[in-house]
């Protein structure tokens, strides 16, 4: 994707979203305001200037602060995402009724793909894809975590079109999958492999590897590394072209048949998820609809559920974990934060009360006042938050290659781009909170007393 | 009890240094004590402030030490070190074995397994599936379909014998046909009779309003229905999460026709660790791989390894936050008693005092909020979590643990805030002591 293609689609992202609007009009705001106000925001720049360390050690705080709640957000952002139904353009998986994993005989594929559609009205997926997993490792007289790798068998064609995360490529790295691809269909021994697993077993692109496997049983295939994903969210992943196992699965039967021993113990389980891409929720109540319905698929039973839907059970025993981080470790970071902006605040307050008297005494109001003490707040919560998101937006999605926290299957949660309005949101969000009661009280200083203090 | 309240012999380290400095920071230290007190006693609205972002940290921090205490607990509890389990060669996970009965039946007959009272091998053979459930009543927005973790026996008393798990009064292991009639007419249809984890019976009982299922009443699983026949003792276990009924009726019901585990009685841990390996070395018939079952559950620990780490570098951060609060407020009281300092340098203090002075605030700040965060903490103690866990290549178990808040983890929640006090305090503290006395009284 050229970055003229993202720009439009990040711009077509954000205004469809009201909030987003909504946030864009307060910066706005706030820009014109300090254009309008700009004597006013140079006093406030003095004040902070003046206890320099003070505003150092408050706009520190804030930064770490909104740094784990920027990380915490993501985490869930995403989770939310891929959990919350789509009413347009949504993935349907189909899988074994009952039991997880689920092991379909490959004999369903070709029905399933096509939504199990019989007669001409039935309704047909626009897309489909197969995974079969074979998982393996290179060292089988050690076998470790890193000498392991699993592999999606699949058709290589659909790793484009149906893969999620895909589509937002540049154009070389498209370019590049797209010649991967066309030499795994060519050959059925050629695999991609994701870096970080690539890392982690010590091999290279050009390498040959032999997979001894873990769950096909006698069924060890030897492959050859052309190419690795783009870095991102399939770095732990690996794809084979699903012929490559079914071929070898033929051979090993044929082979059995011939001394007369059973076949493979997976020969009849060796399709594990169909995933189908339907145009909007009509269109899946149908597909389903025909799949759960069909006879055919009786021994094992199928089932067919939202992509989301899918996700949901598989986060379902992390619900307390994540209700833990939604609603106990974010407003708690958030209240801490309150309160270390409440405590520099009120010391700055209470120190220049006799300030606050002088401008009283020259003729600021009160509201002036207070409003000069909140915007001190805001305008050091707002800046060490946004380069608060700013920053950890760069250091996690470019350095760090992702946030790795292990919940379910996600290898690695990106930082969304949404978190870079986040961050001054809440470093605002919290200011105000913090400061409201110090600004209150700088507000209501009597200038009478504070002279005759002094005097 | 005993156990709830025990140090852990690491921790005298961190204690002793920080009571050590404590004590002798009070004893040398020649400015009295009230008057660090006493100024923060005037100054209470900001010293409440800080000791409250201090007490936020070390409570959040306790209540994430205790869910993954939990899951220690919980896999620590869950496997017999007299136990050998066995698995098929190369499964990661009883998810994934597969083991035929025909090639490994004589795994029983190994010299190192016990024999019950009838001279029959202390060996469970079961298959353990995962089922994708629809949940009942599921309202719009909320989660539709569950995990449950089915164990099906051939001789559930025989399993119980061997994992150590008592049924509670009032229940029975299913019997051998492993069904009842539904209704009480032999002839109609039939349910499938199930021993359950206090966890699951928890958790099915909350799909009829009810706190727990309990003996005699039914439930739905797969495509049949169920009566509870039994309720396990396996709080504090994996097994309290699962379901556990005939194998011959769940494994083809669900697609598993063989076994996925065998797990063996045997002496002791020695007896059991000598057995696992002559198993995994010279059983022929079949490759096999036999672990001793605190090892197997020892491997599913990955995950909560995971989260230690992502909770250690929450607290960290959260605590370098924690420490700038402090640093601002010990700076802003340091300038407001400037003069106090130049009076107690020209009356006599030497600057080592003022710096233990301004320092010992710190930590007392750090100790109170310390200590509320503690108990507050402590609160989550006994809340039950829902959770999985795994050795990290897939697989693993859903459980439901128990928040286990101990003197350890308080101890460690009380040393991270003294310690957040003392590096919050000392930089201010030192820039106290380098204060000039006639230039702060003027």
């Amino acid at each position: 994707m050229s970055p003229l293609e993202r720009g439009a689609l990040w711009w077509e992202r954000f205004t469809s979203q009201p909030l987003y609007v909504l946030a864009a009009m307060l910066a706005l705001l706030v820009v014109y305001t300090m254009g309008v106000y700009r004597k006013q925001m140079w006093f406030m720049l003095k004040s902070l200037r003046r206890n320099l360390l003070r505003s150092i050690l408050t706009s520190l705080a804030t930064v770490v602060l909104v740094l784990v709640v920027t990380l915490v957000w993501s985490i869930l952002y995403f989770l939310d995402k891929a959990t919350s139904e789509k009413a347009k353009d949504l993935k349907a998986i189909v899988t074994e009724r009952w039991q997880i994993p689920s092991q379909m005989p490959f004999a369903y594929a070709a029905s399933l793909s096509e939504g199990a559609a019989a007669r001409p009205t039935d309704v047909r997926p626009d897309d489909n894809m197969t995974w079969q997993f074979y998982g393996g490792t290179i060292d089988p007289g050690k076998r470790t975590r890193e000498n392991t790798v699993f592999f999606f068998c699949m058709d290589p064609r659909k790793l484009l079109t149906m893969m999620d995360g895909l589509d937002e490529l540049t154009l070389q790295e498209r370019s590049d999958l797209d010649h991967a691809i066309d030499v795994m269909v060519k050959d059925k021994r050629k695999v991609v492999i994701g870096k970080d697993r690539l890392a982690a077993m010590k091999k290279r692109v050009g390498e040959r590897i032999k997979v001894t496997s873990l769950n096909y049983k006698d069924i060890d295939l030897e492959v050859e590394i052309i190419a690795e994903f783009p870095d991102g969210r399939y770095n732990q992943s690996a794809i084979m072209n699903r012929d490559y196992l079914n071929d070898a699965m033929d051979d090993y039967n044929a082979k059995q048949k011939a001394k007369g021993l059973p076949t493979h113990p997976l020969t009849m389980k060796s399709l594990n998820l169909v995933w189908l891409r339907v145009p909007d929720t009509d269109a899946y109540q149908r597909v389903a609809d025909q799949i759960m319905s069909s006879s055919l698929y009786s021994s094992p039973a199928v089932k067919c559920e939202t992509a989301s839907s899918g996700i949901s059970s598989f986060l379902d025993a992390y619900r307390d974990l994540l209700w833990g981080m939604r609603w106990l470790l974010v407003p708690s970071i958030l209240v801490t934060m309150s309160l270390v902006i409440a405590n520099a605040i009120s010391i700055s307050v209470r120190e220049r009360r006799v300030e606050m008297a002088v401008l009283k005494v020259l003729g600021f109001s009160p509201g002036q006042i207070m409003a000069l003490v909140l915007g001190e707040a805001i305008l050091i919560g707002g800046l060490s938050g946004a380069f608060s998101s700013g920053a950890t937006y760069v250091l996690i999605n470019q350095v760090a290659g992702g946030l790795k926290f292990p919940i379910a299957f996600f290898p690695a949660f990106l930082i969304p781009e949404d978190a870079l309005w986040w961050g001054p949101m809440i470093g605002i969000g919290t200011a105000v909170a913090g400061s409201f009661f110090p600004a209150w009280s700088a507000r209501t200083v009597k200038v009478s007393d504070v002279f005759s203090k002094i005097s | 009890m005993t156990e709830t309240f025990s140090i852990s012999p690491r921790l005298f380290g961190p204690l002793g240094f920080f009571a050590g400095l404590m004590v002798l920071l009070a004893i040398v230290g020649k400015v009295p004590i009230s008057y660090n007190v006493r100024n923060l006693l005037v100054r209470w609205r900001i010293t409440l402030m800080t000791a409250l972002a201090f007490t936020l940290v070390v409570a959040l921090m306790t209540v994430m030490l205790a869910f993954v205490n939990g899951m220690y607990r919980l896999t620590l509890g869950s496997g017999q070190p007299g136990n050998v389990v066995v698995l098929a060669d190369g499964a990661t996970d009883e998810l994934f074995s597969n083991l035929g009965y025909r090639d490994t039946s004589d795994v029983e007959r190994h010299p190192g397994v016990l024999r019950d009272d009838k001279e029959r091998p202390l060996a469970s053979w079961e298959v353990y599936i995962v089922v994708n459930q629809p949940i009942p009543n599921a309202g719009d927005g909320k989660r539709k379909r569950r995990f449950l973790q089915v164990r099906g026996l051939d001789d559930p008393a025989r399993a119980g014998a061997v994992h150590n798990l008592p049924l509670h009064p009032g229940g029975s292991w299913f019997s051998a046909a492993g069904v009842q009639p539904l209704r009480g007419d032999v002839g109609g249809e039939q349910a499938i009779q199930a021993v359950l984890g206090e966890g699951i019976a928890r958790e099915l009982g909350k799909d009829q309003g009810r706190d727990s299922l309990h003996v005699g009443e039914f439930f739905e699983v797969g495509p049949r229905k169920w009566v509870v026949v039994g309720i396990l003792q396996s709080s504090g276990s994996t097994f309290d999460s699962e379901i556990w009924a005939k194998r011959q009726i769940v494994g083809p019901m669900f697609g598993k026709e063989n076994y996925t585990t065998v797990v063996l009685r045997t002496a002791d841990a020695t007896a059991a660790r000598e057995t696992a390996q002559d198993l995994t070395a010279n059983f022929k018939k079949s490759a096999v791989q036999a672990q001793v079952e605190t090892d197997y559950y020892e491997k599913l620990n990955t995950t909560n390894q995971q989260f230690l780490g992502a909770i250690i570098v929450v607290a960290i951060i959260m605590a370098v936050g924690g420490v700038f609060g402090v640093m601002n407020t010990m700076f802003a009281a340091i300038s407001q008693r400037t003069r106090d300092i130049g009076v107690m340098r020209i009356i006599g203090f030497a600057r080592w005092q003022i710096l233990v002075s301004f320092f010992l605030e710190s930590l007392l700040i750090a100790l109170v909020g310390g200590l509320l965060g503690c108990a507050i903490g402590s609160l989550a103690n006994g809340w039950t979590a829902s959770s999985i866990i795994s050795g990290g290549q897939g697989g693993g178990k859903s459980v439901v643990l128990k928040l286990i808040v101990d003197a350890d983890i308080l101890l460690t929640g009380l040393l991270f805030s003294l310690g957040m006090g003392c590096v919050g305090g000392f930089i201010p503290a030192l820039s106290a002591m380098r204060l000039r006395p006639l230039e702060a009284v003027r």
